[in-house]
């Protein structure tokens, strides 16, 4: 299950940056993503909700930092 | 596009992005507010319909600068939200007194003409509507900021120079809703207001507006008769029983579509008819049953016969001139929408819906595939035009050679020298004209008076009459000189395609290296771009007696010494002169 997740979150961080998913590393973040940047961030995060139908508050959207923490919120919005 | 997600979109977009030629066409979105997916998905729409677009936001809130910087783009969109006009805008409205609301709406009204004035050299404009109904939705009163939008969109109206296109806010609003169109969970941190949905919505919106001004929008509306213009089938149920009267039913459901498809032929789209019935019958329908709206008059083309409908619309693409790309057929037939779909990709088919009260509305829903930028006085007198093409069509067989013919229609064509009259049909021209163009340079208004008034370049317009009638303004040759070295250069040479295949271009030609020649040029140079849709003239230079240089992958160098000159001596195309003013 969180390995598909992980998956899935993958080819959405793929989509959004625009990076092949097998490059996509485990410390992703805005410091090694050239193209992160605040509009990207939003596009992702739309992406994120759509591909999990889930929807972020606030202050989630800006914890949504790297790799690992997305991963981390992901999950537990699903769980929840 | 409702049905496609966002994160397809996202892939699709990326992919299109690894194909696209190094002419872009370039969008700058200037915004007072961050439109973060706007961009990917305008672009993706765009690119969907091959225009090589790339959608970039301007910088944050610096609409009346940006509007200087970026005026060189192919389009531009004004994407400017009242709510952020100032920092709280929406409740500090409601606070104002008069002076202050005033003052703010002179203070928007001055950064509009700003702007117009920035951008009026711009190719398109599209500038949103003002609203004020975000915030107002539930409101029982008229709100401030309601009547502000009210009051700027009138000034818009009022003033927006040709190039600017406002697109209405609050119809898009309107078809996904208020609700599920904004989402202010990013308004207070990062000034964003809308939802994917709003900017599919939009996207879908001002597509038709900008196919337009890439000379995309479609020409001609093809039906089917059969339970297309009229419920039943007239070679079973019979002339009296066909309905299309909204004395019954579904006649209703018709009559509604013959009326949509006469609006569109006042716009200046082509009608016609591909059919499979026997023409005397159709002829009885078209001429003498009472409760037809569309009539002969309206058809620019009839195929009525057994033939089939692939080879029907090949004719109708060649016989009114148009590409199988301009062309939208609407039929009942799944065998025939799916052979139509399958053999001509370019063409666009539109089945009639099987619950037929959803007829009306998918009809309504295409109108914008037409969409036509500015009814300019040819427009509205093209459709006769058409019709004489067709006439001289039915004409052409009966000479033995084209040569009889051609001399047969008493051709003249008339030259306009740098007419200051003809600016905007000559930037139209270049807009439009695919087939028969050699360079597909697209110019603005803007950029054809440049020239017009530069000393150094030519612009020469034609138009050509015969026996049957005028085709207006129609063929173009725009030409820079460099007067101290004696050589020029074509910098555009392109015929509409209502007047080719006549030898025009050949006695145009001659006429330009004369002209030249007059002008003291020695050498002539030009090139062949490639595109899509100009094979036809590829040849062209050769033809003209021009030496081929070189080549690489789009284009074809030439070179002439005017002395190599070989004129066509054409004598059945009387040459004058003329003058709009």
């Amino acid at each position: 299950m969180e390995k598909l997740i992980e998956e899935r979150m993958r080819e959405v961080i793929s989509a959004v940056f625009n990076i092949p998913v097998n490059e996509i590393r485990t410390d992703a973040s805005s410091d090694n993503i050239e193209s992160w940047d605040s509009l990207k961030h939003m596009n992702m995060v739309s992406a994120l909700e759509e591909e999990f139908l889930i929807e972020f508050d606030d202050k989630e959207i800006f914890e949504l930092l790297n790799y690992e923490l997305i991963k981390t919120i992901v999950l537990e919005k699903i769980e929840n | 596009m409702k049905s496609i997600s966002y994160i397809e979109i996202l892939k699709e977009n990326n992919r299109f992005a690894k194909m696209l030629p190094s002419k872009k066409y370039t969008v700058q979105v200037l915004s007072n507010i961050s439109n973060a997916q706007l961009n990917e998905i305008l672009e993706y729409t765009l690119r969907y319909e091959d225009v090589p677009a790339i959608v970039m936001s301007g910088d944050y809130d610096n609409i009346i600068q940006n509007s200087i910087k970026y005026n060189k783009s192919n389009l531009v969109i004004i994407f400017w939200e009242l709510c952020n006009l100032l920092e709280g805008m929406q409740y500090k409205v409601d606070l104002f007194n008069d002076t202050d609301f005033t003052s703010i709406l002179e203070k928007v009204v001055s950064e509009v003409d700003l702007i117009f004035n920035s951008l009026a050299e711009t190719s398109c404009v599209l500038f949103n509507r003002f609203t004020g109904l975000h915030f107002a939705n539930k409101a029982i009163n008229k709100t401030r900021l309601e009547d502000l939008a009210r009051q700027l969109n009138c000034y818009i109206d009022e003033h927006k120079p040709e190039n600017v296109r406002t697109v209405d806010i609050d119809k898009i609003l309107f078809s996904v809703g208020l609700e599920k169109s904004i989402n202010l969970r990013y308004f207070y941190s990062a000034r964003a207001l809308y939802t994917v949905d709003y900017y599919k919505a939009y996207a879908d919106y001002v597509k038709p507006i900008i196919m337009s001004t890439t000379g995309k929008a479609k020409k001609a509306l093809i039906f089917d008769c059969d339970n297309t213009l009229w419920n039943g089938i007239l070679g079973e149920d019979g002339f009296d029983k066909i309905e299309m009267s909204t004395d019954t039913t579904y006649g209703a459901i018709f009559s509604e579509i013959q009326s949509l498809a006469l609006s569109l032929f006042k716009q200046g789209v082509l009608l016609g008819l591909c059919t499979k019935n026997n023409p005397d019958d159709v002829e009885q329908v078209l001429f003498d049953h009472p409760d037809m709206i569309i009539r002969d008059q309206h058809l620019a083309i009839k195929k009525v016969n057994w033939n089939n409908k692939v080879s029907n619309l090949n004719e109708i693409s060649q016989e009114l001139n148009i590409g199988l790309d301009s062309i939208v057929l609407v039929d009942d037939s799944l065998f025939e929408v799916n052979l139509i779909r399958n053999q001509l990709p370019e063409v666009k088919v539109l089945q009639v819906p099987e619950k037929l009260y959803e007829y009306p509305k998918m009809i309504r829903e295409n109108m914008g595939l037409f969409y036509n930028r500015s009814a300019t006085a040819e427009d509205k007198i093209r459709v006769s035009m058409y019709k004489q093409q067709a006439m001289r069509g039915s004409y052409k067989k009966q000479f033995e050679n084209l040569e009889d013919y051609l001399i047969s229609l008493e051709m003249e064509m008339i030259v306009f020298n740098d007419d200051k009259k003809l600016i905007p049909r000559i930037a139209q021209m270049s807009q439009k004209t695919n087939q028969f163009n050699l360079t597909t340079k697209r110019y603005t208004e803007g950029d054809i008076n440049r020239l017009v008034g530069d000393h150094n370049a030519l612009v020469m317009a034609i138009s050509i009459t015969d026996k049957y009638g005028d085709s207006g303004v129609t063929g173009l040759c725009i030409v820079k000189i460099d007067r101290q070295k004696g050589v020029s250069e074509i910098d555009t040479f392109l015929l509409s395609c209502r007047i080719i295949g006549r030898n025009i271009e050949f006695v145009f030609i001659d006429t330009v290296v004369n002209r030249l020649k007059s002008e003291g040029v020695i050498t002539i140079v030009a090139k062949y771009i490639k595109t899509n849709k100009n094979q036809q003239v590829m040849d062209f230079y050769d033809d003209c007696s021009f030496k081929f240089i070189s080549f690489d992958d789009s284009k074809r160098y030439y070179k002439l010494h005017i002395s190599d000159y070989k004129p066509h001596d054409i004598n059945y195309i009387k040459v004058s002169y003329g003058k709009t003013d």
